[in-house]
């Protein structure tokens, strides 16, 4: 039996784990750079090439978000089902002169498939989350997390790191073996908190006004439920009481942005649900997320800053006619909508056209003159279908990367490649009255 | 004698001031706001459990008892800039509107109270989104002056639910205490609802109802005579029905292991006691220690909630924890006579 | 392709490999257990018990049931994550088997029960683990259940990304509609065109997310080796497994023999090749 003083001591040791006022979550960034000192790991630290721009996290913490020489980890679902996510990101770095490695040498974080059907371990994903750190480090590229997923399990899995040392030493074992070593990086960055970070640059360069258009919001759950101490709030968005991210940036845009009941509802994705239990995903994301969304925010677009969230809120629509639920609201990531602001092409870089449910009315809101941009898609697909060179946004992998992880260094573009901003403030575009 | 400082001018500073005068000794009772009575004033609360008096009832004859009393000095839109210690009191500069005047207390009673939780933080129902979606201190306004009615459409309700351990007993957002009174002011509101207006049904979703002692009466009352319906479970989400016109609540009910889904017309939200800003004002004063979780810690909580342990310095009412009016106005009482034996020593 | 097959549940339940045990009581109506089912059911407890992460994940329930609440899977399916944590937190090995039968497969893992417990459980976490335990020890349901993603697997096993664009063929993913495959009936080029299409090189491909290197794909599964995935991935289907390994075989010879290759260029940019691995 537990005296008094041993029951009240337990009690606060459990609260201190989750403690909302902020003074009793560890703070894992001192315990890293206490092992670094004492040789049972590297930090991989931001440097001031970097440029790095600081934050407030929920507990008020300050986080430094990298904006240069970034190592892009990408998402193996956005590059499979919604390519113009990442090809959006890349172009707004070219545009703001932001130098970047985008190469074959790279692995999911395969936590899709851990919470899909849990073939794997906690050991397992600590390793190939330490083995892609271990790769930007070694190019001297700071990682840049695409995925909500894999912000939410290399935040875990960074904790576990630090917090459990006998899976620590498993894991540095494993990449000792393969010629690597245990890297940690000095923050774990999601690309929308690049997106963020940006803000100033992006909306200096913004050509097309987004004053006309009202957005809703879906905040990804991996995003901010995991590990909530690593994600960015800030004052100006929902007074502190949600995510800056993407919320911020679509503000700064002059967007409208609209607030719906659901908010906090997850999008139905489950990892698993959406492959083998679709009726599942479609019925939740258009019961809970898209009407609502619809119904009570009034909105012309649903913008999200996840893989799974995109792909579930958006491919289940088509469908939903069938169950009296024609929505078709168009949804995109902010970056596709911050590309499409800043001017990029509707098809050949947001790659609209594998969005399943149409965004022509968005675009024409917009004021972007699609039909124009289409028939030249149409023409670049003839031409590369008659062997014709594709476009690239940056210089193609050399043939001995199919094979090797070589350490070429960093060479990919360099800032004098950046647009300047266009000097003349953007004109509203045709908006529409009363809203 | 120097004047004993009394902060706060709630239930419990009122009635600390009251018996203070009573026993002839000097006061100055400083309050931040402009009115008398705390809380209560300010949410124009109605009727107190558990036997139902109007809380005018209760609070009018201590604000009586303060109000032109020639022993009491009394300062609203006041608050004490600093404090230092000096002698056996302490000297405090006591800051008014446009003036700054530095003053000796022999004793000081902290009655600094408590805030309602602010229901936005606990996004799930609405607050602040839904007109429809009231604080349980909003609803007591509207019973009060017997306009119970939608804020989204002036109609009145036929169905109301109440959830209760709104920022209570929640380490989410960090508040793992119970607030002492949401289980029975909210059984309270039904009650005096289905006194008034019979139609309109009453559900209350509850984890634990915790109306302790000769409060419990209330309880069984509130089935029995008024046909309160109680459900076991939480309230997670609120959306709007087809046509927006009313509120359903989405929940379990824990005892049947079932979802629960029912429209409502006005959901109210126990919201929990959380520091006041004047009491981690006073904590920072008077060098007082906290808590975990925000409230001034007394010397022997095992023994009373009165004694600080620091010289001169006592507490009343909710600053020290969740407290019920009553319990306010005793600590009232016990916190003045403590003040007044050590200015007289 | 079998990434959609999906098979009745019903149909599913009544499939039983041995005599079930002599008639008990049964008050709860669960499903009844074979002799070696509840063996394994016991020995799966104990294991799940002594995990670390139990004691971690598990802190304490007032039942409150806020996070069935808020769980997306509680709406569709007969599913609660406050089950499932009273199973953690006072179950015994027959209300885990119970859960294993199919309720651990509901779970979205979106961590919203984690967000709104009271309490500070890792809900969703100790539901992976109990989805680890059934997976490593071949749990018959759960071989059902996961049957669908042997392609899945075999992409995530072997270069690391779990979908690729040939994955999204049309007439599996009809609900999805026209667009979302990029399809040839709507743009009137092949697949690959549409990909090559996409201004990224290493997004150039049908058959997976990305182009992986291949030494990044070896190192990927001497991963899986070493820290026990391809044993758990045994116990739920050794030939798919074997499959693997043969693939990975082949991979192997292929990084061999580009390692001559292209002796020279790496030694011009890395150094020796013999310390060159995979």
């Amino acid at each position: 039996m537990l005296n008094a003083t041993q029951i009240r001591q337990v009690i606060e040791e459990r609260t201190e784990r989750r403690h909302g006022t902020g003074k009793k979550v560890v703070d894992v960034r001192e315990e890293m750079d206490r092992l670094e000192d004492q040789g049972e790991l590297i930090v991989h630290r931001i440097r001031p090439e970097n440029r790095p721009v600081e934050m407030k996290t929920l507990f008020g913490w300050t986080k430094r978000i990298p904006t240069n020489r970034l190592w892009h980890h990408k998402s193996c679902g956005q590059c499979g089902n919604i390519p113009g996510y990442p090809s959006s990101l890349l172009w707004v770095m070219n545009e703001t002169g932001r130098s970047y490695l985008n190469e074959p040498h790279q692995t999911s974080c395969t936590a899709w498939n851990y919470h899909g059907t849990a073939t794997s371990n906690p050991v397992a994903l600590a390793a190939v989350a330490a083995r892609n750190f271990h790769r930007a480090y070694e190019t001297d590229n700071f990682p840049l997390i695409h995925c909500g997923t894999s912000f939410g399990d290399y935040k875990e899995m960074r904790k576990l790191l630090v917090e459990n040392a006998e899976i620590r030493h498993k894991v540095r074992d494993v990449l000792r073996s393969m010629d690597r070593d245990l890297v940690l990086p000095e923050e774990i960055v999601h690309y929308s908190e690049w997106v963020q970070a940006m803000t100033p640059e992006i909306v200096a360069r913004q050509k097309i006004a987004a004053s006309g258009v009202v957005a809703t919001v879906h905040e990804p759950c991996h995003y901010y439920k995991m590990v909530p101490e690593d994600a960015i709030y800030d004052d100006a968005v929902y007074q502190g009481q949600r995510p800056a991210v993407p919320t911020g940036i679509l503000l700064a845009l002059g967007a409208t942005v609209a607030d719906y009941s659901t908010w906090y509802d997850c999008c139905g994705f489950g990892f698993r649900h959406i492959l083998s239990e679709r009726e599942f995903s479609r019925s939740f994301a258009n019961l809970r997320k898209i009407r609502p969304m619809v119904e009570e925010a009034h909105s012309d677009v649903a913008i999200t800053s996840d893989t799974g969230c995109v792909t579930t809120l958006d491919k289940s629509q088509w469908i939903g006619k069938a169950h009296g639920q024609p929505y078709l609201l168009p949804v995109l990531s902010d970056i596709q909508f911050v590309a499409l602001t800043m001017g990029a092409h509707p098809y050949k870089i947001a790659q609209l056209h594998w969005h399943a449910a149409p965004v022509d009315r968005l675009l024409d809101r917009l004021g972007i003159d699609w039909r124009t941009a289409k028939t030249e898609f149409l023409d670049y697909l003839r031409q590369l279908k008659s062997g014709g060179a594709p476009e690239l946004l940056h210089p193609p992998r050399e043939d001995i990367e199919r094979f090797f992880a070589i350490n070429k260094g960093q060479v990919l573009p360099d800032e004098t490649r950046a647009t300047p901003p266009p000097s003349p403030v953007p004109v509203p575009s045709a908006g529409r009255g009363g809203r | 004698m120097n004047p004993i400082l009394v902060l706060g001018a709630g239930p419990a500073g009122l009635s600390a001031a009251a018996e203070l005068a009573s026993l002839g000794a000097p006061t100055l009772l400083v309050e931040k706001e402009s009115y008398l009575g705390g809380n209560p004033t300010r949410w124009h609360y109605s009727l107190l459990a558990p036997d139902l008096r109007p809380a005018e009832e209760i609070l009018g004859p201590l604000i009586q008892r303060v109000e032109h009393n020639p022993k009491i000095e009394l300062h609203t839109g006041s608050l004490i800039a600093r404090a230092e210690p000096e002698g056996k009191g302490y000297r405090v500069s006591l800051q008014s509107k446009d003036t700054v005047q530095t003053r000796e207390v022999s004793a000081v009673i902290l009655a600094t109270g408590f805030d309602h939780f602010d229901s936005r933080r606990k996004f799930e129902y609405g607050y602040g989104h839904f007109p429809d979606v009231l604080d349980f201190k909003e609803l007591e306004g509207m019973i009060h002056d017997d306009k119970v009615l939608r804020p989204s459409d002036g109609k009145p309700p036929r169905r109301i639910a109440w959830i209760l351990c709104v920022g209570s007993r929640d380490i989410q957002i960090g508040n793992p205490w119970c607030c002492r009174m949401g289980c029975v002011v909210s059984i309270k509101q039904a009650v005096e609802i289905r006194q008034k207006h019979p139609e309109i049904d009453a559900y209350i979703y509850y984890m634990d109802v915790r109306t302790y002692g000769l409060w419990e009466d209330l309880y069984w009352k509130s089935m029995q005579e008024y046909g309160v319906k109680f459900i076991r479970g939480r309230i997670g989400a609120v959306s709007l029905t087809e046509g927006g016109k009313r509120l359903i609540a989405t929940g379990e009910d824990t005892i049947l292991s079932r979802p629960t889904e029912v429209p409502f017309d006005l959901i109210v939200l126990a919201s929990g006691m959380e520091p006041g800003t004047g009491t981690k004002e006073a904590s920072e004063l008077f060098h007082v220690p906290v808590g975990p979780e925000g409230f001034l810690t007394p010397k022997l909580s095992d023994m009373n909630t009165i004694d600080s342990g620091l010289p001169g310095i006592y507490f009343a009412g909710a600053a020290t924890g969740p407290k019920a009016i009553p319990d306010a106005i005793t600590e009232g009482m016990g916190a003045a006579l403590r003040a007044f034996q050590y200015a007289r020593e | 392709m079998s990434v959609v097959a999906h098979l009745p549940r019903r149909v599913l339940s009544l499939v039983e490999e041995e005599a079930p045990d002599p008639p008990s009581m049964n008050l709860t109506g669960r499903e009844r257990m074979t002799v070696s089912d509840r063996t394994l059911a016991e020995q799966m407890f104990t294991e799940f018990r002594q995990d670390p992460r139990h004691h971690e994940f598990v802190l304490g329930c007032l039942n409150c049931g806020e996070c069935t609440t808020g769980c997306p899977a509680a709406r569709f399916y007969d599913f609660s994550p406050r089950e499932m944590l009273q199973i953690a937190q006072t179950g015994d090995a027959t209300t885990l088997w119970d859960a294993m039968q199919e309720k651990i497969w509901a779970c979205c893992q979106c961590y919203t029960c984690n967000m709104r417990c009271r309490f500070g459980n890792d809900i969703a976490g100790i539901i992976s683990v109990m989805r680890e335990l059934s997976v490593r020890h071949g749990v018959e349901a759960t071989r059902r259940t996961l049957s669908p993603f042997n392609r899945s697997l075999t992409l995530l096993m072997t270069v690391g990304t779990q979908v690729s664009s040939d994955m999204i063929q049309p007439d599996f993913f009809r609900d999805w509609g026209p667009f979302a495959a990029g399809s040839e009936q709507v743009w009137g080029v092949s697949a690959e065109v549409m990909r090559k299409a996409i201004p990224l090189d290493v997004l150039q491909t049908t058959t997976s997310s990305w182009e992986v290197s291949v030494q990044t794909s070896l190192e990927l599964f001497r991963i899986y080796e070493q820290t026990g995935v391809l044993d758990m991935l045994r116990g739920l289907d050794p030939d798919l497994t074997e499959m693997l390994v043969d693939l990975i075989e082949e991979r192997r010879e292929e990084f061999t023999e580009a390692r001559e290759r292209y002796r020279t260029e790496i030694e011009r940019m890395h150094g020796p090749v013999a310390t060159f691995s995979g």
